[in-house]
């Protein structure tokens, strides 16, 4: 009685989420992906009939491959580099004395609660034509003319690893403060030094953090458009700011939702490798 | 005898490991330097101090709409994301049934879908409920994507909780809704004003979803500096992002107080 009772009761709350969420998060995607099927005439107006041409389209074209590619590349090395700053980054805010590492929290967590249009307007003010960087440059007469850092790839991957920084340092530095002490002290006990410490102990241990940062900073890097639209310009082949233009310019919904459910798989399937590999990783490392 | 080499290896890391907080924390100063500064691209170092960009934000009567929307918007999503959330965090720690597992992914899922297949999406359903343009569309949107954030904070809270109390509560003859009013409500706390935090700095400075979403009556704040950045370049918008780190500011404070920073991932 009590137990149905109670069960009854968690239902009712859930319910309210369920039915929200079901309507505005999982209704528009099937729309969308029903609209990804449908024929379009000239004028990009839906008309009746379904299709595979817009997957086809995307799928074949040699300009969106290279979109696609591109989009992938740009999120794997944002990834990447994100990692490998990620872990001095963790260490010093793990192994530091307490009082600062309030301070590195602060400097971690102020960047998640700040708009993604400012972080990128900061990098806009540095890297331009007339910004800060050439700004010192030239008054150090380092440089003679102004570089061109903006509106290129480049640009995006500094500002992407910028903006999501965090979303790898956290999870890493929460692995690393799971860490028992007594686990590197017995390894160096045992005549191991730091760095074999480091290789055989600590990084293997870290490897779940790493893994579910990775997951964050690929599917961000991956589905984002504010920031390469701003500091990379509207040309850059990535495939959100191609969507982007099929909604807002070309007006062809259809294809722009095929793209979108490409990116989504891509995405999705990238996350599940990771996520595998992250299963196994915890199973060979905890037994 | 090791010793050299670690402390090599040390302060090579402690390099290494502050130049990343440094390239961190560079856009923020940059931001606070060019905002004080008098001229349309700041200098360094700096030549002057002007407040003038803070006077032509709040002189301008599209700023200040934007500032209104934006607040609006925030106010009604906030409590309604953090009801839900809580309430749904709630019950998946107590429930256990067979699809849990997924009920919960799709329910964290707004982290992970990209942000622009979000929008497209509720682009495509708002022009078909007549909502596109709405300030109600701009809060469904911004419900679902500030969510995962309340979920992830107040799950927290739960795990921390001890479940025995509030067996004890039902125990002694009270219903689940007293329990969970006058037991657990008050054990979690931490967690959902946290979470309220975090909807809060969210909805205030969303872009991905809202740039699809609004028309020029509903623009937010970050779909107006979007706009000005993109194609005006306004230097008042300086003034705009000196006032975003202050909200993040106050949000990290309360953060801190609440859950405590390192909680938040």
């Amino acid at each position: 009685m009590k137990a149905t009772r109670q069960k009854k009761f968690y239902g009712v709350l859930l319910a309210p989420t369920l039915i929200f969420l079901g309507i505005f998060l999982l209704l528009p995607l099937i729309q969308l992906l029903i609209l990804s099927f449908q024929q379009v005439d000239n004028f990009f107006e839906v008309i009746d009939g379904y299709t595979f041409s817009h997957y086809i389209e995307v799928l074949t074209t040699p300009v969106y491959l290279k979109t696609i590619w591109q989009t992938l590349f740009v999120a794997v090395i944002t990834t990447v580099i994100c990692l490998v700053l990620a872990y001095p980054a963790a260490y010093l805010l793990v192994r530091s004395p307490k009082r600062w590492r309030a301070f590195f929290y602060i400097l971690l967590v102020s960047p998640l609660l700040t708009s993604v249009v400012i972080r990128t307007f900061a990098w806009i003010i540095l890297l331009a034509q007339n910004g800060l960087v050439n700004d010192v440059l030239m008054k150090t007469s380092i440089i003679d003319e102004p570089l061109d850092m903006l509106w290129n790839m480049n640009a995006v991957i500094i500002a992407y690893v910028q903006v999501m920084l965090p979303f790898a340092v956290l999870p890493i530095a929460t692995a690393m403060s799971d860490i028992k002490g007594n686990l590197r002290s017995a390894s160096m006990i045992l005549g191991s030094n730091r760095i074999s410490t480091f290789f055989r102990v600590t990084l293997p241990l870290t490897i779940p953090g790493m893994i579910s940062g990775a997951m964050i900073v690929f599917s961000l890097a991956a589905g984002s458009y504010i920031t390469p639209l701003l500091v990379g310009g509207r040309m850059q082949p990535l495939l959100p700011l191609s969507i982007y233009q099929q909604i807002m310019q070309v007006y062809n919904l259809p294809l722009a939702a095929a793209m979108a459910f490409t990116l989504m798989v891509l995405v999705f399937l990238v996350i599940a490798v990771l996520g595998y590999i992250l299963k196994k990783w915890e199973v060979r490392v905890n037994g | 005898m090791g010793n050299k080499g670690t402390r090599w290896l040390d302060s090579l890391i402690w390099i290494a490991g502050i130049a990343v907080y440094l390239f961190l924390t560079i856009p923020v100063l940059v931001i606070i330097l060019s905002a004080f500064s008098p001229t349309d691209y700041p200098q360094f170092p700096p030549t002057d101090f002007s407040v003038r960009w803070f006077t032509e934000v709040f002189q301008s009567e599209q700023w200040m709409q934007s500032l209104w929307s934006s607040t609006l918007v925030m106010i009604i999503v906030t409590p309604l994301t953090v009801l839900l959330g809580t309430m749904s965090s709630y019950a998946l720690a107590r429930l256990s049934f067979p699809g849990k597992g997924l009920i919960q992914s799709f329910i964290m899922s707004p982290l992970m879908i990209p942000q622009v297949v979000l929008g497209v999406a509720l682009l495509y359903l708002f022009s078909s409920l007549g909502l596109f343009g709405s300030t109600l569309g701009l809060i469904i949107g911004h419900i679902v994507i500030c969510f995962p954030y309340v979920v992830r904070t107040v799950s927290v809270s739960i795990t921390n909780l001890d479940s025995r109390l509030e067996l004890a509560s039902m125990n002694l003859g009270s219903t689940p809704w007293q329990t969970f009013y006058r037991v657990t409500l008050p054990l979690i706390k931490p967690g959902i004003i946290a979470g309220a935090v975090f909807a809060a700095v969210t909805s205030f400075g969303e872009i991905s979803v809202s740039l699809f979403v609004s028309t020029p009556e509903t623009i937010t704040i970050p779909v107006r500096t979007f706009g000005y950045i993109d194609q005006t370049f306004d230097p008042s918008v300086n003034a705009i992002a000196v006032i975003f780190i202050a909200l993040s500011v106050i949000a990290l404070v309360i953060i801190e107080k609440t859950i405590g920073l390192s909680k938040v991932m």
